[in-house]
C-alpha cells in the first residue's frame, strides 16, 4: 500500500511538473528556462563535487601503488 | 514659486539611488549563496561524506550574516515609495503595490520561516527533510526578488494597466499581463542569476584564500570545485539574459538602447560599430575619443544585418509631436475633470499614449502649467522638452560597459578556474588563486552598475513613457531630504561595516567544525602537489 501511494505521489508530481513546463514554458518561457537552468547548475556543481571525490580517490589509489 | 523643486527631486532620487545600491550590495549573495548551499547539501545527503555537510553548515553561516544585514537595508525602502515618491505611489500605486505586497509575504513569512527552520534544524529534521527546507529557502529568497522585479519592469514597460481618467492612476488590468510581463522575465533571469555569480565569486574566493594559506583544504578544494563549475554556467546565463534584456530595450525602450551604445545618430548598418569606449558630452549631443569594432553594434542590437537603430538626435525630433499630443491630452483632461463633458474625454482618448510627454513639458510651461501654454509658445516648450527625453548619456554608455568588461572577466576567471580545478592544478597556480581572491567584489560592482544603466538609462521616466521623474516626488523640504539622507548613509554604512566585519571574521576563522568532523584529510593530489 504504501508503495502504491509512493507511486500515487511521484504520478502527482509528475503531471504537475508537465504542466508547469506546459504553462509557464508558453507564458514565460524564461521563467521555465530558469527552473530548468538552476536546477541544471546545481546539478552539475554536484556532479563537479562528486567527481572531485572520485578523482581524490583514484589519486590515493594509485599514491599506494 | 515653483510647484516642482528640482533640488528636492534630485535629493530624493540620489537618497533613492543610494538604498538601493546600499541594498543590493547584501541582495545578490542572498540570491545566490541559497542555491550553493542547496547543491551542497544534495551532494551531502547523496554521499553522506561530512565534509560537505561542513561547507553547507560554514557557508550557511556567512549566508546567515548577509541574509540579516540585507532584510534590513531592504526594509527602508519600501517605506521610501510612500514619504518621498508620493505623486508615483499614487500615480501607480496599483501596480506595483501588489507585487510589492506578495512580496512582503513571500520574505517574510515563507523565507523568513525557512531560513529559521534552515538554521536551526539540522539536529531536528532528517536529511531528505532538511534538503528540501534548504530548497524552500533558495526558492523564497528568489521568488522575493522575483516580484520585486514584476514591479520594476511594470515601471520599464507598463504591461497589463491602463491610465483611468477619472481617478488619474494607473489602474491595474490583469495580473498575468504583469506577471509574465517579457521585461519582467528576462529581468528577474538575469538579476537572480548575476546572484548566483556572484555567491560563486565569493565562495571561490574565499576557497582560494584557504587554499593560499595551505589550510582547511579539503574543505577549501570543494568548495572551489563547485562555486568554479557554478559560477561558469551562471555567467553564460548572465550573458544571454542581457543580450535578451538588450532586445527588449531595443523595442521598448529606444533612448535607453541608444544610450546606452552612445548612439547619437541613427546607425548606417552593417558597418556600424559597437563602441568600446568614448567620452560622451550630453551637453553638445556628441562624443570624443569613439574606439569601435565595426560590423557589431547592428547584430549585437537588432539581430539581424540591415536593420538601422535610432539615434538619439532623431528620437528627439520624433518626439516632438508626441510633446505637441501629449500637451493636447493634458489640457482635454483638465478641461473634463471640470466639465465631465464626452467631447473632451474623447479628445483626451486620441492622444492618452502622449500624456507622459504633455506631463514632461510641464517643466517649461508657463507656471509649470501646461494649459496655460499660448499657441505661439508651444514650438518653443516642444523645443525646449525635446532634449530631456534622453537619461544621462555619460553615466548609461558608462556603467553599462564596466557591467559588460566585468562580466567577460568573469567568464574568462570561471573557465579558467574550472580547467584548473577539473585538471587538479589548483594549488600550483598561486597567483591565480590572488586574482580569485581579490575579485570577490567585483560581482557585486558589476549588478550595482547594472542597475545604474537599467534605473538610469530610463530617465527622465519613473514609469516609462507615463509618469516623469520630476513628477513622482512628494513636495518635502531641503532640510527635511538632507536629514533623512545623511541618516540613511549613516545608518547604512554602519550595515556595511558591520557585514565586513563579520565576514571577514569568521572567514578568517574557517570551518572550525571541519576539523573535528572531517572525513577525507587533504584530498590526495593537493597533498602530492603540496609536498
Amino acid at each position: 500500500m504504501i508503495i502504491l501511494l509512493r507511486f500515487a505521489g511521484l504520478g502527482l508530481a509528475l503531471v504537475v511538473a508537465l504542466l508547469f513546463a506546459v504553462f509557464v514554458g508558453d507564458q514565460g518561457p524564461w521563467y521555465f528556462a530558469w527552473a530548468v537552468g538552476t536546477v541544471m547548475i546545481i546539478l552539475v556543481a554536484a556532479a563537479g563535487a562528486v567527481l572531485f571525490d572520485a578523482q581524490d580517490g583514484r589519486d590515493t589509489s594509485q599514491e599506494e601503488f | 514659486m515653483d510647484l516642482i523643486n528640482p533640488a528636492v527631486v534630485d535629493l530624493s532620487r540620489f537618497q533613492f539611488a543610494l538604498t538601493a545600491l546600499y541594498h543590493f550590495m547584501f541582495v545578490p549573495l542572498t540570491l545566490g549563496l541559497t542555491f550553493m548551499l542547496a547543491a551542497m547539501e544534495t551532494v551531502y545527503v547523496v554521499t553522506g561524506r561530512q565534509v560537505y555537510k561542513d561547507m553547507a553548515l560554514f557557508w550557511g553561516k556567512l549566508f546567515g550574516i548577509n541574509f540579516a544585514l540585507g532584510v534590513a537595508t531592504g526594509l527602508t525602502m519600501e517605506f521610501e515609495f510612500g514619504t518621498n515618491w508620493s505623486m508615483y505611489s499614487r500615480f501607480f500605486g496599483d501596480m506595483f503595490g501588489t507585487p510589492l505586497a506578495i512580496e512582503g509575504l513571500m520574505a517574510f513569512f515563507m523565507e523568513s520561516t525557512f531560513v529559521g527552520l534552515m538554521f536551526f534544524g539540522w539536529d531536528r529534521l532528517s536529511k531528505p527533510a532538511h534538503l528540501a527546507i534548504t530548497y524552500l529557502v533558495a526558492l523564497g529568497s528568489n521568488l522575493s526578488a522575483l516580484w520585486i522585479l514584476v514591479a520594476n519592469a511594470s515601471m520599464n514597460v507598463p504591461h497589463g494597466a491602463h491610465f483611468d481618467p477619472e481617478t488619474l492612476r494607473m489602474t491595474f488590468d490583469s495580473f498575468v499581463g504583469v506577471v509574465f510581463n517579457p521585461d519582467a522575465q528576462a529581468k528577474f533571469v538575469h538579476t537572480s542569476v548575476a546572484g548566483y555569480v556572484a555567491a560563486s565569486m565569493f565562495v571561490m574566493g574565499i576557497s582560494a584564500f584557504y587554499l593560499l594559506r595551505r589550510e582547511h583544504r579539503a574543505f577549501a578544494a570543494r568548495s572551489f570545485r563547485m562555486a568554479a563549475l557554478f559560477g561558469i554556467f551562471s555567467t553564460v546565463a548572465v550573458i544571454t539574459l542581457g543580450d535578451v534584456l538588450g532586445r527588449l530595450d531595443y523595442e521598448h525602450q529606444p533612448t535607453k538602447i541608444a544610450a546606452i551604445e552612445g548612439l547619437w545618430h541613427t546607425s548606417k548598418p552593417p558597418y556600424e560599430p559597437w563602441i568600446v569606449a568614448a567620452l560622451p558630452n550630453d551637453a553638445k549631443q556628441e562624443s570624443s575619443f569613439e574606439i569601435g569594432v565595426p560590423f557589431v553594434l547592428t547584430p549585437l542590437i537588432t539581430h539581424s544585418f540591415d536593420t538601422p537603430i535610432t539615434g538619439m538626435i532623431e528620437l528627439e525630433d520624433a518626439a516632438a509631436p508626441r510633446i505637441a499630443s501629449g500637451i493636447t491630452a493634458i489640457s482635454a483632461l483638465r478641461r473634463y475633470e471640470e466639465s465631465h463633458l464626452g467631447a473632451d474625454l474623447e479628445v483626451f482618448h486620441a492622444h492618452q499614449n502622449d500624456m507622459g510627454y504633455g506631463l514632461l513639458a510641464t517643466r517649461h510651461a508657463p507656471n509649470q502649467d501646461v494649459t496655460a501654454i499660448a499657441p505661439e509658445q508651444l514650438q518653443s516648450v516642444i523645443e525646449q522638452t525635446k532634449p530631456d527625453i534622453l537619461p544621462n548619456v555619460f553615466v548609461t554608455f558608462w556603467s553599462f560597459r564596466i557591467m559588460v568588461f566585468l562580466g567577460v572577466f568573469f567568464f574568462v576567471l570561471f573557465a579558467m578556474a574550472s580547467y584548473l580545478s577539473l585538471k587538479n592544478q589548483l594549488e600550483r597556480n598561486r597567483l591565480f588563486l590572488k586574482l580569485c581572491m581579490w575579485s570577490i567584489p567585483l560581482p557585486v560592482l558589476a549588478t550595482e552598475f547594472g542597475w545604474i544603466t537599467a534605473e538610469g538609462g530610463r530617465q527622465p521616466w519613473t514609469v516609462f513613457e507615463r509618469l516623469p521623474t520630476f513628477m513622482s516626488a512628494s513636495t518635502h523640504s531641503m532640510s527635511y531630504m538632507l536629514f533623512s539622507l545623511a541618516g540613511f548613509t549613516m545608518l547604512y554604512s554602519i550595515f556595511i561595516a558591520v557585514e565586513l566585519y563579520l565576514m571577514f571574521k569568521f572567514a578568517r576563522l574557517g570551518p572550525e567544525a571541519h576539523h573535528q568532523h572531517d572525513d577525507g584529510a587533504d584530498p590526495a593530489h593537493l597533498s602530492v602537489v603540496a609536498h
